[in-house]
């Protein structure tokens, strides 16, 4: 049985993650992956100290060093929520469980929210008990360090840089009925072109050709690496084949990889 | 960008720029009086069918215009002429505009305490106003 | 009669981009300059916004994800963040702007200082946002704004020479030169497309609950709502060019813009023009709030909405306390609220690709769309309006050095 294919930054980064009864939580800010052998996502990471680093430069870190100032811990941790609890992977991330809410939302009804009249608030008495912080996961890796990082050929020549991570969703299973998604291959770009779009992934539907064509074109020479072609994921990435046996994308999808938008 | 944002507030200020010779002195006249012909215009508009108007409103827009025709009138009074010739080009413009004022603010005045006294007389000495202003706009094209 | 009552929120967006405090100014001020030689931008725009409102409210309809989900989701985090600081920093000017403008339309009704109005509307305005829910709140304020009609009725009532204003259309009567012409042409684009409109479209669209089987009623808001607003923004620039134009006034202020309308009818024009003045420009300041709201907490991911208690939305609503709170003290350092609108009119006519460009990519992508992807007309139309946007935003800013902001 092949496992539903995904890409992270096309359909998971980014996107909004809500409840089962449909009330938001949080964005896909950053996802954890556990390394290995065959690296998989554990969980989404959420909030400041994880988006704060995948935006960079000076709003980045003052983003990561304004929630450092209020945290108490010495090394703050982005709040993880386990892939386990991730239902369907659609236009949002439905999450099921007892997933805390973040804590600038209690602090902002405590002390803002509830006092005024008319909140609909709860007797100030009557304070929901704090909820208890996980305790701290030993740090893995964050899946949007491998975006950006370079990667060269088994001799060393250049390649470009990742634009994307292919997951399939063929990985140890979580919880009891879920798979967890496994890192299965990068998506390659010659330049720094900018995002991707996804246009350049093939036939998504119609769409506006001038606009396709553009991105195609600001693309082109875009490469696919499986992870078996990885010989080290450090930077900059190492593969194990010369440049020219690597797959173009394009032809990629000519193959039939249609099944990455089901 | 930085740079650009320094030049925003400076071309802003252009219309209160010091004029560098005649010509420019006399385009900087011509604008003013222009737009206080319009100014004055408008009035005559409003006090020609004044008894359609609520008070309020005639009160609100005769302030506005009144305001409006002061600081034309302090802003041109801060440019200085660079000639002689400039200096009665000056003196002609603010003789004008002091008038346009003047003349707004009695009417202000008038709707304040009570009502616009001779309504059609007003509009007749506005609408000569406003033909003087627009005759020296033509005199001074900008 | 509930059927009219459904197209409630897209006359309230359209009212907020269309005839809000700016725009009822700069409306009346192109037509007592330049006649209706710009009557063309208004319609471009519509179609234009109506396009875009189109794809935003179907996304919204079938997905439930809201223009700036879509812009993060699309753009990443990094322009994403930019496209939130320019357009919650225009929202947060135009909402200032808002504030003063109604506070402006009070001190018409009754002689008193537009300051002394402005602390009342902006704590009104936060208790309506507070307390009113969202369907009451659009048909209160989108209905009242349609007082503003009554431009429409003055410019027939005015006698005008069809002729001359037929003329016009084609030839511009103005002696000014081409920049300037060009700069109120591009003010008045962004005006009719500004980005806060699809925001406030698409997030009303969730408040509603709309899904696939509203898509009729969406549409109905949209081909409804944004041809209202251009017309009657057509129909202040016609009573200007009717009233103003041949008696060389050139207009600048709340003031004189509504007394065509008292030329008209008499005090009753005058009271139904300034009560509609009033209606727009609340009405205007609930979608600017409530706007900044929305593009901040959906880009963070935060629970948003009138639609849950306000306590569930914590974040949402200390935003709009905030943003309510440094607007009115903004507008009460006695800045002029039109000049403030004109000014972030051209920026935000700069920033329109960033926020059009994701709605289009989206509306094409069948992860979210499923069948209800766009066709082919609103692609081509699509890419077209692309590259006049990006026009626009390169032309904006020059255009406005160039020519002193059109003066």
């Amino acid at each position: 049985m092949t496992g539903r294919v995904l890409h992270a930054h096309l359909h998971l980064f980014d996107r909004q993650v809500v409840r089962a009864d449909g009330r938001l939580l949080c964005k896909v800010d950053d996802l954890e992956t556990e390394p290995g052998e065959a690296p998989y996502v554990t969980a989404i990471l959420a909030g400041p100290l994880a988006l704060g680093p995948r935006v960079g430069g000076v709003a980045g870190r003052l983003m990561t060093g304004t929630t450092r100032l209020f945290r108490p811990e010495e090394d703050p941790a982005p709040r993880r929520i386990p892939m386990a609890l991730v239902g369907e992977i659609g236009s949002a991330l439905t999450v099921g469980g007892d997933v805390p809410e973040a804590s600038l939302e209690r602090w902002v009804r405590e002390h803002l929210i509830d006092p005024l009249p008319g909140s609909g608030g709860a007797d100030p008495g009557l304070r929901e008990p704090r909820p208890v912080r996980r305790p701290e996961v030993p740090a893995r890796d964050r899946l949007s360090s491998l975006v950006g990082r370079r990667v060269v050929d088994r001799d060393g020549a250049p390649v470009g840089q990742v634009a994307d991570v292919q997951l399939t969703q063929d990985g140890p299973l979580l919880g009891e009925t879920t798979q967890a998604l496994r890192l299965s291959g990068l998506v390659v770009v010659p330049r720094h072109t900018g995002q991707l779009f996804g246009y350049e992934r093939g036939p998504g539907g119609n769409s506006p050709a001038l606009v396709r064509a553009v991105i195609r074109r600001l693309h082109r020479g875009s490469r696919f690496v499986s992870w078996e072609q990885v010989a080290d994921p450090g930077d900059p990435i190492r593969l194990t084949e010369p440049r020219a046996a690597l797959l173009p994308l394009a032809e990629l999808f000519t193959r039939g990889d249609a099944s990455a938008s089901g | 960008m930085r740079r650009l944002l320094l030049i925003v507030p400076l071309l802003l200020a252009g219309c209160a720029s010091p004029a560098w010779n005649d010509a420019d002195y006399g385009k900087k006249a011509g604008a003013t009086a222009e737009a206080a012909a319009s100014s004055v215009a408008l009035v005559r508009l409003a006090v020609e069918h004044e008894a359609r108007l609520t008070r309020p409103y005639l009160q609100t827009l005769l302030t506005e215009t009144a305001t409006a025709l002061g600081s034309v009138d302090s802003q041109f009074g801060a440019v200085q002429p660079p000639s002689e010739q400039a200096v009665e080009v000056r003196a002609e413009i603010t003789e004008l505009t002091s008038e346009a004022a003047e003349q707004v603010q009695v009417l202000l005045d008038e709707v304040r305490l009570r009502e616009i006294a001779e309504p059609e007389k007003a509009a007749a000495d506005l609408a000569a106003l406003a033909d003087r202003l627009r005759a020296f706009a033509e005199r001074h094209p900008s | 009669m509930k059927r009219f009552f459904a197209v409630t929120l897209g006359i309230l967006t359209a009212i907020g981009g269309f005839v809000d405090i700016g725009d009822l100014v700069a409306n009346a001020l192109v037509g007592s300059r330049f006649g209706m030689s710009l009557a063309w931008v208004v319609v471009v725009g519509v179609v234009g916004i109506c396009l875009f409102a189109e794809m935003a409210g179907r996304v919204a309809a079938v997905s439930g994800r809201p223009v700036f989900d879509l812009v993060r989701e699309r753009l990443g985090p990094r322009a994403g963040l930019l496209n939130l600081a320019a357009s919650f920093g225009i929202n947060l000017l135009t909402l200032a702007a808002e504030i003063g403008g109604a506070a402006l339309a009070l001190e018409l009704a009754t002689g008193i200082d537009y300051l002394l109005w402005v602390p009342a509307v902006g704590l009104v305005a936060w208790l309506v946002m507070w307390r009113v829910r969202f369907e009451t709140m659009e048909r209160v304020f989108g209905l009242a704004g349609l007082a503003l009609i009554v431009f429409l009725v003055a410019f027939f009532a005015l006698g005008p020479d069809y002729g001359e204003l037929g003329h016009q259309l084609t030839h511009n009567p103005s002696d000014d030169g081409a920049a300037t012409y060009w700069f109120y042409a591009v003010a008045l684009l962004g005006a009719a497309m500004t980005p806060y409109e699809v925001f406030f479209f698409s997030s009303g669209g969730v408040e509603e609950r709309w899904t696939r089987r509203d898509l009729g009623v969406m549409r109905a808001n949209v081909f409804v709502g944004f041809p209202l607003g251009g017309l009657l923004s057509i129909a202040i620039a016609a009573c200007a060019a009717t009233v103003f134009l041949p008696r060389m006034i050139e207009v600048d202020t709340l003031g004189q813009m509504v007394l065509p309308a008292g030329l008209a009818f008499g005090q009753i024009g005058l009271a139904l023009v300034i009560f509609g003045v009033f209606a727009a420009t609340f009405g205007a300041t609930l979608e600017t709030a409530l706007s900044s709201g929305y593009s901040i907490s959906q880009y963070f991911g935060w629970q948003w909405g009138k639609y849950v208690r306000p306590r569930e939305a914590a974040r949402f609503h200390a935003t709009l306390l905030v943003s309510t709170i440094v607007a009115v003290a903004l507008i009460l350092t006695t800045i002029d609220p039109i000049k403030v609108t004109e000014y972030s009119l051209v920026f935000s006519a700069a920033a329109l690709p960033l926020t059009y460009l994701p709605v289009l990519m989206i509306a094409n992508d069948p992860d979210y769309m499923g069948d209800r992807v766009n066709g082919r007309l609103s692609n081509t139309l699509g890419t077209l309006y692309m590259i006049l946007l990006m026009v626009v935003a390169v032309a904006a800013v020059p255009l406005m050095l160039a020519t002193k902001a059109g003066q």
